[in-house]
């Protein structure tokens, strides 16, 4: 087994530079660059110059881009073009707070999808699972962005109930504080990862329900609820457990535009203005380590499914 | 937690109003289920109905501010000059003085005498003047901020400051209140060219000598300054926060406090300045129009940056004049801007290339183009071009620039001219206005410039990066130098008078308006008349603004 993840993580290292070279390269096919977002009619040509060569627009693309990399081998993310700050000490911020948001409320979601999937698969056609589906189908139609500005509406302006704006009120960093605005986005994001799930997890029980192996175990008289936790929960966790590894990159990218709405001070709000201001050094950053996420993430729920099924495991180990 | 105390009164309240509208039971059952919610939200500190909100409990008087973006951990007084940027710095930090259309504001500096021969500017001292860890303020500071500028390409006043072949400002202390500047030669614009393009912050020797990258260093964390404010707490992404400096020697602030709160999305912004959970943003006229204004108890303070929004040909592309005028000519510069601006209390129209405020404004000078659609089709045809075809390069994400053009896009469409609009993101527009190879006829464009009018000459004279309609006319680039040469004031008004006729003759550039921007207040701010209304930094001085407890 640890041979196996090594030689996947091996693999993932061409698989990254490849990445960072086409990102990079997108980069720098616009036909503008940060400087020229920054660059206001007040400032001289010498000015406008002086800074292109700060940051190395006068050099050929991939001496660029070879610096960069250097600078990345020894630990080094870069600075911001636009605002000049450290990267590494902004993620060092922002990941965190992102992480706060996402992961609980993913989990929320995940463990709430595997609930009322089963639920709803088990009892197929039946009211209950028209309703959880139907809300499934409804959801999954409703962008995040507007979600998220109804509840501003509603908790935010009409009833005053909760903060809207960032994390925490200035100067009351308490508990209490971070939980009412921690609220609004949490629920956001909830909704936003729920019936994805909720709908896999549905779909793939009704296709163990009707195999023959559950036919088999009503023939021999088993109950209801022995066949479903005994038998088809496992079969539908196994991929569902995937599904699981796979949402890792969403620590850091899972929730950009729910954070940019309510200003939550995660990597949504600062990957967003760097994309618009064309800041390549800290977009290269963030894609570099969601990119990460997902080459670790698929490589965990593989290693997640062969925990979780025995015939997995030895083909595995060979 | 100050925020509950509103909190057990609320539910109650609810489930009389359930009683009084006779509603059904059904939708009576959903009620109580939300006044059962709303107990366990008290319970958690949350109340319903509460208007006095976390940001405005705060204890005696923090001012807060929403802006649009995070100025990041490494604003400098050297290479800063974004908006918010500068608002920090204009807390933190002094310059001697600000020079604005309405005159001269006195900082660091208590005034100055000017020799015969206009080259020698020797500015006075305030005396009495300490940095926030303590140390005095002497003229050896304002030495060392000049030199370091001057010293560095990439600062924000270099070219201010350095004029290549034709020399540099000299800069010396005479004793310790007393600093010289040397222009290497007559400059009518020297007290502008001395505060830069976006103010020269005098910054303390003591703490940055020995410092060679300013713009990633330990000090910028902890900056020491002679401001109205400290630097408290930056919180990436959320906050930055500063403290009264009680010392100050101006006096000490109204209020305690004041944070700039970044609030990245717009609609946001707009309830969060509903709520009171900011005191003070900026909106647009249309945000403003779907807002309860009067029922949130808020103001809005409309202001003007003289900020002139103008269309310009690429005289490059479109090299006949009459093709140009013939443009002009269809347009109705008052519709386009009353699409743009929605209302006329939120814009001046513009007709040269100054801005309203400016003294040396003259509409009377110049050739205003107003609208005549047959003298715009004769035009056209005396140019042997009957139906033109031009590209419109913009912001996309500008509403008021893409509301201007759709109507201005009508109006030119009567005279047989089509314009094409094509919506760019504002750093590719900057790069197409740059480029005079570039494949837009007209790119719609803006600045706020200086005070006197030789700041707008790199907008105009050739071979400069910011000469976006690419004009090349050496009798316009030789009365700017006159006009920068001349200390004689009617003198100067007279070459000013041509430069704009010139300018406005030639039909590359078309001033339109220069909206305002609205300032959206809550009840408890006042004293917005004292600290005065600017552009850029929003107020001269923070200090003076007043919030309630």
């Amino acid at each position: 087994m640890a041979k196996y993840i090594a030689r996947r993580l091996l693999i993932a290292i061409p698989l990254l530079l490849l990445i960072s070279i086409i990102v990079f390269l997108l980069m720098r096919a616009a036909p503008y660059d940060a400087i020229d977002a920054m660059t206001t009619p007040k400032m001289s040509e010498e000015t406008i110059a002086a800074i292109k060569a700060q940051y190395g627009y006068d050099q050929p693309v991939w001496v660029q881009y070879f610096a960069w990399l250097g600078g990345l081998l020894q630990g080094n993310f870069g600075y911001s073009i636009v605002t000049k700050s450290s990267i590494a000490e902004q993620l060092a911020v922002r990941i965190p707070n992102t992480i706060l948001l996402v992961l609980p409320s993913y989990l929320v979601a995940y463990v709430t999808a595997i609930v009322l999937g089963l639920v709803a698969g088990s009892h197929r056609g039946s009211r209950l699972d028209h309703v959880i589906d139907g809300i499934a189908s409804v959801l999954i139609a409703v962008p995040s962005f507007w979600l998220a500005m109804l509840l501003i509406f509603v908790f935010g302006y009409l009833l005053r109930a909760l903060p809207i704006v960032g994390m925490q009120t200035v100067g009351d960093g308490s508990f209490v504080d971070v939980l009412r605005h921690y609220i609004l986005p949490f629920v956001t994001l909830t909704i936003a990862f729920l019936p994805d799930n909720l709908r896999y997890v549905r779909s793939s029980t009704i296709t163990q329900i009707t195999q023959d192996y559950v036919m088999v175990q009503e023939a021999f008289g088993a109950k209801r609820a022995e066949i479903m936790f005994r038998h088809v929960c496992r079969n539908v966790l196994g991929p569902v457990l995937t599904r699981l590894g796979m949402a890792l990159p969403m620590l850091v990218t899972g929730a950009i535009i729910t954070e940019t709405i309510f200003s939550w001070p995660g990597v949504g709000p600062y990957f967003m203005t760097a994309i618009k201001g064309m800041d390549y050094p800290i977009v290269m950053a963030i894609l570099i380590l969601s990119s990460t996420l997902v080459i670790i993430g698929n490589l965990l729920a593989d290693v997640l499914n062969a925990l979780a099924d025995p015939r997995i495991r030895q083909g595995g180990a060979r | 937690m100050p925020a509950t105390n509103v909190a057990t009164a609320t539910v109650p309240a609810a489930s009389d109003r359930i009683a009084a509208s006779g509603v059904s039971r059904r939708s009576f059952v959903g009620l109580a289920g939300a006044a059962a919610a709303a107990g366990l939200l008290a319970r958690l500190g949350i109340s319903p109905l509460d208007a006095t909100f976390a940001g405005a409990a705060e204890s005696g008087g923090t001012f807060t501010y929403a802006i649009a973006g995070d100025p990041g951990s490494n604003v400098n007084p050297v290479t800063t000059n974004d908006r918010y940027g500068l608002m920090t710095l204009k807390l933190l930090f002094n310059q001697l003085f600000t020079y604005r259309a309405d005159g001269i504001t006195w900082y660091l500096a208590d005034g100055y005498d000017e020799s015969d021969d206009h080259k020698e500017f020797t500015f006075h001292l305030h005396e009495g003047v300490t940095w926030s860890d303590g140390e005095p303020f002497t003229a050896d500071d304002v030495v060392f901020t000049y030199q370091t500028i001057q010293s560095i390409p990439t600062a924000d006043a270099y070219s201010s400051l350095n004029y290549g072949d034709d020399g540099k400002v000299e800069v010396e202390a005479v004793d310790d209140l007393t600093v010289k500047f040397t222009f290497p030669f007559v400059n009518a614009a020297a007290l502008e060219k001395l505060q830069g393009p976006d103010g020269v912050w005098i910054f303390p020797r003591h703490v940055y000598e020995g410092v060679t990258d300013f713009e990633n260093n330990d000090v910028n964390a902890r900056p020491v300054g002679t401001g109205p404010y400290t630097l408290a707490d930056y919180q990436a992404g959320s906050y930055v926060q500063f403290a009264a400096n009680k010392d100050y020697f101006k006096g000490a602030p109204q209020t305690d406090g004041i944070v700039f709160q970044i609030v990245t999305n717009e609609n946001t912004g707009m309830q969060a300045i509903q709520t009171g959970q900011v005191d003070a943003w900026i909106g647009t006229a249309a945000q403003i129009q779907q807002m309860d204004i009067q029922g949130n108890g808020l103001t809005v303070t409309p202001y003007s940056e003289n900020r002139v929004a103008y269309l310009t040909f690429n005289a490059q592309r479109v090299t006949d004049q009459r093709v140009r005028q013939a443009l002009w000519y269809a347009l109705d510069k008052k519709a386009i801007a009353d699409a743009a601006a929605l209302s006329d209390e939120y814009y001046e129209l513009e007709y040269t290339f100054l801005p309203t405020t400016s003294e040396f404004y003259n509409p009377d000078a110049v050739q205003k183009y107003e609208r005549d659609v047959q003298k715009a089709t004769q035009l056209l045809a005396d140019a042997g071009q009957t139906s033109p075809t031009f590209r419109v390069a913009y912001t996309g994400s500008d509403s008021l620039q893409t509301n201007a053009l759709i109507v201005a896009q009508e109006q030119a469409a009567e005279a047989g001219i089509t314009l094409e609009l094509v919506g760019l993101e504002s750093a590719a527009l900057s790069q197409a206005q740059r480029d005079a190879s570039s494949d837009y006829d007209i790119t719609f464009g803006g600045y706020i410039m200086g005070i006197d009018p030789d700041s707008y000459a790199d907008e105009f004279t050739s071979g400069s990066p910011s000469n976006y309609g690419h004009l090349d006319d050496p009798e316009l680039d030789d009365l700017f130098t006159q006009g920068r040469q001349e200390t004689d004031h009617d003198k100067r008004a007279e070459i000013y008078d041509k430069v704009q006729a010139r300018i406005q003759d030639n039909a590359a550039f078309y001033p339109l308006y220069s909206n305002k921007r609205l300032l959206v207040t809550t009840a408890r701010v006042s004293g917005i008349e004292d600290a005065k209304l600017i552009p850029i930094y929003t107020f001269e001085d923070y200090d003076k603004l007043r919030v309630q407890g």
